[in-house]
């Protein structure tokens, strides 16, 4: 009976610990892409976080309403999203529609706090800010949605995660989808530092 | 939680009492830990627990708040095929099961064959059968509406393209079955001693060019794409799709059953796309292929015996006091005169091309270029959104040249748009050097695509207006092309087409349309039918080029079945070729006016389209009621006159989303998944974990 007893707790204590690694990884990895991400944005090239991954930082992400800061890593994969959200769609200092994806269970878990006209800011490596506006949020079953890249303004920001927030399902069709519009343009001139042409 | 109070109470009296005493606390409390917990688990478990009891594979929809409606409406299909000579006659009964329990309207968008005359629909509710029936368009729709408000249960079926029509089918009782069958008619395909049927089961997304139509609501109706200036019929044609494991295990299967009684012993019966159960009986054969997914065409092909291939084969029916013929006569002309060659080869690497189709795509190119002899001139042109070409103009097939494109082939890479127009002006446009020869050389333009596009009828413009004295043969990629795309694009274009299947497929249809692509082997083809030439119709109206293994086939209407049929062609030497053919030994068959009459709407439209004017839709109309067709401008509807669903009842309108065409890729991003193991490994964890203090503690108690 004991020895029943003592590998139930065994199990439960190692499910725990696994179901707890996740977001700990998740807020560890935070700490070890900031460093990853500065570099990155020092050197103005792609910077592995550590030497095996397969993912690099590409963007940063805030909520000021939430006060909430996270490194966007490259890719909507598994491996990228493990760490912290991931960008499906949008190339670093390309113009067009962004579309991040990332887990209810870690990072996006905050998106369910986001209304309408709540503002998000997006960092991209040459430094600048664009900033957005939260235009509608909304839920769509995976299934008989696809999203529309052509249909996307090119200044529209997609967050996605999935739905509903507190779910144990892994594989629901539900997602969550938080729709943003830049607010203004960005000027990348103006971002530019002076010393580029200094040298002329 | 009283006990745990009440012993608080005790007043300790020995050491052994006071140890007995803390044990007793600690139990309380953990108890007291146990009910917090429950509280907190609970609605997790709630939530996993009400999801469980979905069945899995079930398709769900939600609605704007996120919840859950009911389960779908499951679709079963069964296709009952009957070919006897020249045309097949098919009955496609569709079974709308609806598994809710509220009423329900569905809507499916599905393909037929290109050249499928639909000529009957009938409803089956319950037991009673309604036969539907041919009315202009706008009046059909109406009279499904009001059946649809009344509560009568209707079904409505629709053409938006010559290949895509939509079926609705309105106030599905719950738990019930409401199955529509639809009867057609296509023309079996012969070519290179071989018989060829496809049926199409499923739709490839199609690329809809052109900006959002102005004054459209954003919200998304029955379809993914938007009204465009380009496409404004967009919604209307453009169903979900999802992958095979997103249906229930019974949705969008068909069964196909086929009876070929081609007239002639056959040599062998294939199928490059099913797996087949065959039974030959005598002359006719048995074909039987079960719960097969709708996600690829059903190709069918079969040969006569060695030596027995037919050369001449006439119809004839009777039908309202009318004589009507159909007439296949193949050449057998081989002799062709080799002509150097300008090939452009143009690529479609657009997304709905990604997976399978490009790999296809690909390789048929490379088959291409392996054609090519040192005398020809070449090109390759690739496109999505932008066109690129590898040379700037066409360039000698030299060793050197033909390996760049090869390397260039193998790059090529699927995503991005469908712009066809850029790149068939690239391809159909003489540079001005090229052009001084142009008489000792033939240009010819391959083009190799999925015809995943909205706007085929600008595109068939273009072609007309571009196209000079050049060929355009077409190869369609994919288990589910747009054939009506490949078909009318080589007709404009003077040309063959061909659709490859599989990738085991690829090399006999290909090797036959570059054989005869070489060259032409009739040009100039007369055909004189006996009898009064005032009264006699026949089409197609203007017999165009014919290439080598390929029929004369022709539907008239108003001669008898008696006299001689001369047809007169002028072969590559410019010799005079000429065949006559006995019209007595006429064969009956039916169905011929059906033919004829949707071959005459086509041909109404067509002139039209020439003209660039608007078609003669009340003539259009009054053949298609005459002969109970379904034509641009009419439509099927049945009407169950007993009213159904109670007038408090509602019901809801369904999009019944398609099979993605077996081994493509998506053309829209699907959403990605974004759930973690975290809450479910936490919540079992802790679950675990408070059973088993539980156990322990209680254990304790027991042996204290």
């Amino acid at each position: 009976m004991s020895r029943l007893l003592l590998l139930l707790l065994t199990c439960s204590t190692t499910l725990l610990v696994f179901g707890l690694w996740i977001p700990l990884k998740a807020v560890v990895a935070q700490e070890l892409l900031e460093l990853a991400w500065a570099e990155s944005q020092a050197r103005q090239a792609e910077t592995r976080p550590w030497p095996w991954a397969d993912t690099w930082p590409v963007a940063r992400l805030t909520v000021p309403e939430l006060g909430d800061s996270m490194i966007v890593l490259a890719g909507g994969h598994g491996e990228s999203l493990a760490f912290g959200p991931g960008q499906v769609l949008g190339a670093d200092g390309s113009q067009g529609p962004v579309i991040i994806a990332g887990h209810r269970d870690t990072h996006f878990d905050q998106l369910q706090y986001l209304k309408t006209g709540s503002e998000l800011r997006l960092q991209d490596r040459a430094g600048g800010w664009r900033h957005y506006r939260v235009q509608a949020t909304r839920i769509v079953d995976s299934r008989s949605e696809r999203i529309d890249t052509r249909a996307l303004a090119d200044d529209a920001l997609i967050l996605v995660t999935c739905y509903p927030f507190d779910g144990m399902d892994t594989r629901g069709p539900l997602r969550y989808v938080v729709e943003a519009r830049a607010e203004m343009p960005l000027n990348r001139n103006q971002l530019e530092p002076m010393d580029t042409v200094a040298g002329i | 939680m009283m006990l745990s109070t009440g012993l608080l109470k005790l007043t300790p009296t020995q050491a052994d009492s006071q140890r007995r005493r803390a044990r007793r606390f600690a139990e309380g409390v953990s108890l007291w830990l146990a009910v917090l917990l429950m509280l907190f688990v609970h609605p997790l478990y709630a939530e996993a627990d009400q999801r469980q009891s979905d069945s899995v594979g079930v398709l769900h929809f939600v609605d704007a708040a996120g919840r859950w409606q009911e389960p779908a409406i499951v679709l079963d299909s069964e296709f009952d095929i009957e070919v006897s000579g020249l045309l097949a006659e098919t009955t496609l009964s569709r079974r709308f099961r609806n598994t809710s329990d509220a009423w329900r309207e569905g809507v499916f968008v599905f393909p037929l064959p290109e050249k499928a005359s639909v000529y009957g629909l009938t409803m089956t509710v319950g037991e009673r059968t309604i036969v539907g029936e041919a009315q202009p368009k706008a009046e059909a729709r109406k009279t499904y509406e009001k059946a649809r408000s009344a509560g009568q249960s209707a079904a409505n079926v629709e053409q938006h393209r010559p290949n895509l029509f939509t079926a609705r089918v309105a106030n599905i009782p719950p738990g019930e079955t409401i199955s529509v069958e639809l009867q057609y008619q296509q023309p079996v395909d012969y070519r290179s001693g071989e018989f060829e049927l496809r049926v199409p089961t499923t739709l490839m997304p199609r690329y809809m060019p052109g900006q959002p139509a102005a004054g459209q609501p954003r919200e998304w109706h029955g379809g993914w794409a938007l009204p465009s200036t380009q496409v404004p019929d967009a919604d209307a044609i453009s169903p979900f799709t999802v992958q095979a494991n997103d249906v229930g295990a019974t949705s969008h299967r068909a069964d196909i059953r086929m009876t070929i009684d081609a007239g002639l012993p056959l040599a062998r019966v294939i199928s490059p796309s099913h797996p087949l159960q065959t039974r030959l009986d005598g002359q006719t054969v048995q074909v039987q292929s079960e719960q097969v997914l709708m996600d690829r065409d059903f190709v069918m092909r079969w040969q006569p015996l060695a030596g027995r291939e037919p050369t001449a084969a006439v119809f004839h029916q009777r039908w309202q006091d009318d004589d009507y013929l159909l007439t296949m006569i193949v050449p057998g002309v081989n002799e062709a005169q080799v002509l150097p060659r300008d090939l452009v080869f143009v690529i479609d690497t657009s997304g709905s091309m990604a997976g399978e189709s490009i790999r296809q795509a690909r390789s048929a190119l490379q088959q291409g270029l392996a054609t090519l002899t040192p005398d020809d001139r070449f090109n390759v042109i690739r496109f999505n959104n932008q066109t690129h070409a590898l040379f700037m103009q066409p360039e000698a097939a030299t060793g050197n040249n033909l390996a760049r494109a090869r390397r260039y082939v193998a790059n090529l890479q699927a995503d991005g748009g469908t712009e066809m127009a850029p790149a068939l002006e690239r391809a159909l446009t003489i540079p001005a050097s090229a052009s001084e020869k142009a008489g000792e050389r033939v240009r010819q333009v391959v083009f190799i695509t999925d015809g995943a596009v909205g706007n085929e009828a600008a595109l068939f413009a273009q072609i007309r207006q571009q196209l000079g004295s050049q060929r355009l043969f077409t190869v369609g990629i994919g288990s589910a092309p747009n054939l009506h795309f490949m078909r009318e694009a080589a007709r404009w274009g003077r040309g063959l087409y061909t659709a490859i299947q599989d990738p085991a497929d690829v090399s006999g249809p290909l090797q036959r349309l570059f054989a005869a692509m070489e060259a032409p082997v009739l040009t100039n083809v007369r055909v004189q039918w006996p009898g009064q030439s005032g009264k006699v119709e026949s089409f197609p109206a203007r017999t165009g080029d014919l290439f080598r293994g390929e029929p004369l086939v022709q539907v008239v209407r108003g001669t008898a079945p008696s006299g001689v049929l001369k047809v007169s062609g002028q072969l590559p030497g410019g010799r005079r070729w000429k065949q006559s053919l006995d019209l007595q030994q006429a064969a009956p068959g039916h169905g011929l006016n059906r033919l004829w009459a949707r071959q005459k709407i086509d041909h109404l439209l067509d002139s039209a389209r020439l003209v660039g004017g608007e078609p003669n839709k009340a003539r259009v109309t009054e053949l298609a009621v005459e002969h109970t067709l379904m034509s641009p401008y009419t439509s099927f509807v049945a009407v169950d006159e007993s009213p159904a669903r109670p007038s408090g009842a509602t019901a809801d309108t369904e999009h019944l989303p398609t099979l993605l065409p077996a081994g493509s890729q998506a053309g829209m991003l699907r959403y990605p998944q974004t759930a973690t193991l975290a809450p479910l490994f936490t919540a079992l964890g802790v679950i675990g974990l408070m059973f088993a203090l539980a156990i322990g503690l209680l254990q304790r108690r027991a042996t204290v």
